[in-house]
């Protein structure tokens, strides 16, 4: 069964493998040791529950290495889905949140004391096209630049992840977990 | 963080003393009457992210010659443990009143 077992941690990421591997093939071992007297029937069970715990960690293992989280979640409320030594404070994304509505804020307000203002000279028509162009441009602007920054925020994430992975397969001793 | 029914038997077991991956097996059914036996699978599963966590930690097993890795309960572990064991103690004692009330 052995082999077996080693085939089906070949599912898991290299990182993980790499980091827990031995330790699991030595638990692995003892319990086939341990069942070695029972009869066919629990020795049939152990494995299936030994090969079904395998498939479903190795599944475990490759969602947490796409979310960054055990939680599984996209956006989880606790971190928003990344590696515990990125974590996305939820600080931020309020402070993000109070910036975007102070901005809505202060457009509104403009619009607001500008339409209250009488105008001693009636704005003529290619000014007003011209006040909401701008407003207009600074709305699309404000969107682009956080787009962009989430997509950029994306591929620096895959790109680290995607280094981190190749340092730990090139150099065995980046992937080791600091144990205290 | 979560704490299912494995995990707070893996952490009730290293709350004792640290042990390695095939004595956590063997004490989490002990303590549970055999009515938990986790595969090597969930318990790595788990162990991973309470070590991710920093719930508990690695060292290297005193008495191995093989150098095992053996896993022990940080501080903030203790603490997030005698957090979830207050947790139960009053949910139990919540049901034992609710049970009782029930039955008069």
């Amino acid at each position: 069964m052995l082999p077996f077992y080693r085939a089906l941690l070949r599912l898991y990421p290299a990182a993980y493998r790499y980091e827990y591997g031995d330790e699991m093939m030595d638990v692995l071992s003892e319990v086939k040791g341990e069942i070695r007297e029972k009869n066919a029937i629990t020795r049939i069970f152990f494995a299936t529950r030994e090969a079904g715990g395998l498939l479903s960690g190795a599944l475990q293992e490759h969602l947490r290495s796409v979310t960054g989280s055990y939680d599984n979640r996209i956006f989880s409320l606790r971190r928003l889905g990344m590696k515990s030594e990125y974590r996305f404070p939820k600080t931020t994304v309020g402070l993000m949140m109070v910036i975007l509505a102070a901005v809505m804020f202060t457009i509104e307000k403009a619009k607001a004391i500008s339409a209250s203002v009488p105008h001693a000279n009636p704005p003529v028509g290619p000014i007003q096209s011209a006040q909401a162009t701008i407003v207009q441009t600074l709305l699309v602007t404000l969107i682009w630049a956080i787009v962009s920054g989430a997509i950029g925020w994306g591929i620096l994430y895959a790109l680290r992840r995607t280094g981190v992975q190749q340092l730990s397969e090139m150099n065995p001793a980046a992937g080791q977990r600091p144990s205290k | 963080m979560e704490v299912s029914e494995p995990v707070l038997l893996i952490l009730l077991s290293l709350a004792e003393q640290p042990r390695h991956g095939y004595a956590i097996l063997q004490d989490t059914e002990r303590m549970s009457d055999g009515r938990v036996r986790l595969s090597t699978g969930t318990l790595y599963g788990a162990l991973a992210r309470l070590l991710d966590e920093r719930w508990i930690e690695r060292i290297k097993e005193q008495d191995s010659s093989r150098g095992k890795q053996a896993y022990r309960l940080t501080a903030a572990g203790r603490r997030n443990l005698q957090t979830e064991v207050a947790r139960l103690k009053h949910l139990t004692r919540v049901a034992a009143l609710r049970v009782a009330r029930k039955e008069t």
